[in-house]
């Protein structure tokens, strides 16, 4: 997973009180992030996995292998309601 | 021929020869309805006779026969049952529409997206109006809005299922609409300042909870009337509603069948 992170273009969202609240057009389901979903919302955009589990690994002194679990967990889990997930990467 | 010149362009309303145009006018949206059929224009000055109203340059709509059409760009369509809305900039075509309550269905749909750009949204709730402010009781079929109107002394109830709120004149404004559930009624055409928002929840007592700003976003969301699929119309939507809470406050009302509620609200 080394392609850039990217929310779904199709998504309408808004933070409110720290969180966000993000609106599929399509189905008009709600969703509501919470407060550690939401901060990987508002930075990860265009990062790759690897920029953010060396950026979280320095910031918060956790070992690479547990922010790497972590942050993938967490990307599984936005990419399972289709909120996120890594672009395929440019080839050439 | 009522073809009209809108800002120098001919808007596309087909040829009406004899039919002469109801015009009306809803949370202050001057419509001119084109009904053809006398089956469905008496029904129809019947039931808007309280949103009569003398502009001839309202928003035209057309009622046509079912045809089989194709997208046009820039224009929204929705189909309900049998009949079907299509929205243009310069005017709606409503098709197939057989009787008052389908026409009801489409106006209502046709608000939601006329009103979006205007700060405007039509919502599930009953608006009561109490020394000049409007209350806004909402919530899903069967929470009690139908219930707090027919507690409310007559004449107060400005619509008893869907409420038209609006931002004009510096303020959120409940408008009265022609749309009813069980109470109804042929509607009062005017706007009151809003009060507060209650989400109505049935319980074993009277009790009031404010909610936050996130908690009436989510209280909000679900009941407000939305059509629209695309990604801009859903963004103006979350701002107009993140603009209201800022201003109005929103509760929970847990309430029995019973008019003691109003004493939690004045409280």
């Amino acid at each position: 997973m080394s392609g850039e992170i990217t929310r779904n273009p199709k998504l309408a969202w808004r933070e409110v009180d720290g969180a966000m609240v993000i609106i599929s057009p399509e189905d008009s389901q709600v969703h509501e992030l919470n407060e550690i979903a939401s901060l990987f919302w508002k930075h990860a955009e265009g990062k790759t996995l690897d920029q953010l589990v060396e950026r979280i690994s320095a910031e918060y002194e956790v070992a690479r292998e547990t922010a790497r679990a972590d942050l993938e967990e967490l990307l599984a889990a936005l990419g399972e309601k289709q909120l996120m997930f890594v672009a395929p990467e440019e080839k050439g | 021929m009522h073809l009209r010149k809108t800002d120098g362009v001919v808007h596309p309303v087909e040829a009406l020869d004899g039919c002469v145009p109801l015009h009306i006018s809803i949370g202050s949206v001057p419509l001119s309805l084109f009904i053809r059929e006398e089956a469905l224009l008496e029904p129809a000055m019947r039931r808007y006779r309280e949103f009569a109203h003398n502009s001839e340059n309202g928003f035209p709509i057309v009622l046509k026969k079912r045809e089989k059409q194709t997208k046009e760009s820039g224009e929204f369509s929705y189909l309900l049952d049998d009949a079907k809305i299509v929205l243009r900039s310069q005017g709606a075509e409503f098709h197939g529409v057989r009787h008052e309550y389908a026409l009801d269905s489409l106006l209502r749909i046709l608000l939601t997206m006329v009103l979006l750009p205007q700060r405007g949204f039509l919502l599930h709730g009953a608006t009561v109006v109490r020394d000049g402010r409007a209350y806004i009781f909402f919530g899903r079929s069967g929470a009690g809005k139908s219930t707090v109107a027919s507690l409310s002394p007559k004449g107060s109830v400005l619509t008893d299922e869907i409420s038209l709120i609006r931002y004009s004149n510096g303020c959120w404004q409940a408008h009265g609409t022609p749309f009813w559930g069980e109470f109804r009624a042929a509607g009062q055409n005017r706007l009151v300042p809003v009060a507060g928002f209650y989400l109505l929840k049935q319980a074993t007592e009277e009790r009031l909870e404010i909610l936050s700003v996130k908690q009436a976003l989510r209280a909000l969301l679900p009941c407000v009337l939305f059509f629209a699929s695309e990604k801009s119309a859903h963004e103006t939507l979350l701002r107009t509603l993140l603009g209201l809470i800022e201003e109005i406050p929103c509760h929970r009302l847990y309430f029995r069948r019973n008019a003691e509620f109003w004493k939690v609200i004045a409280a």
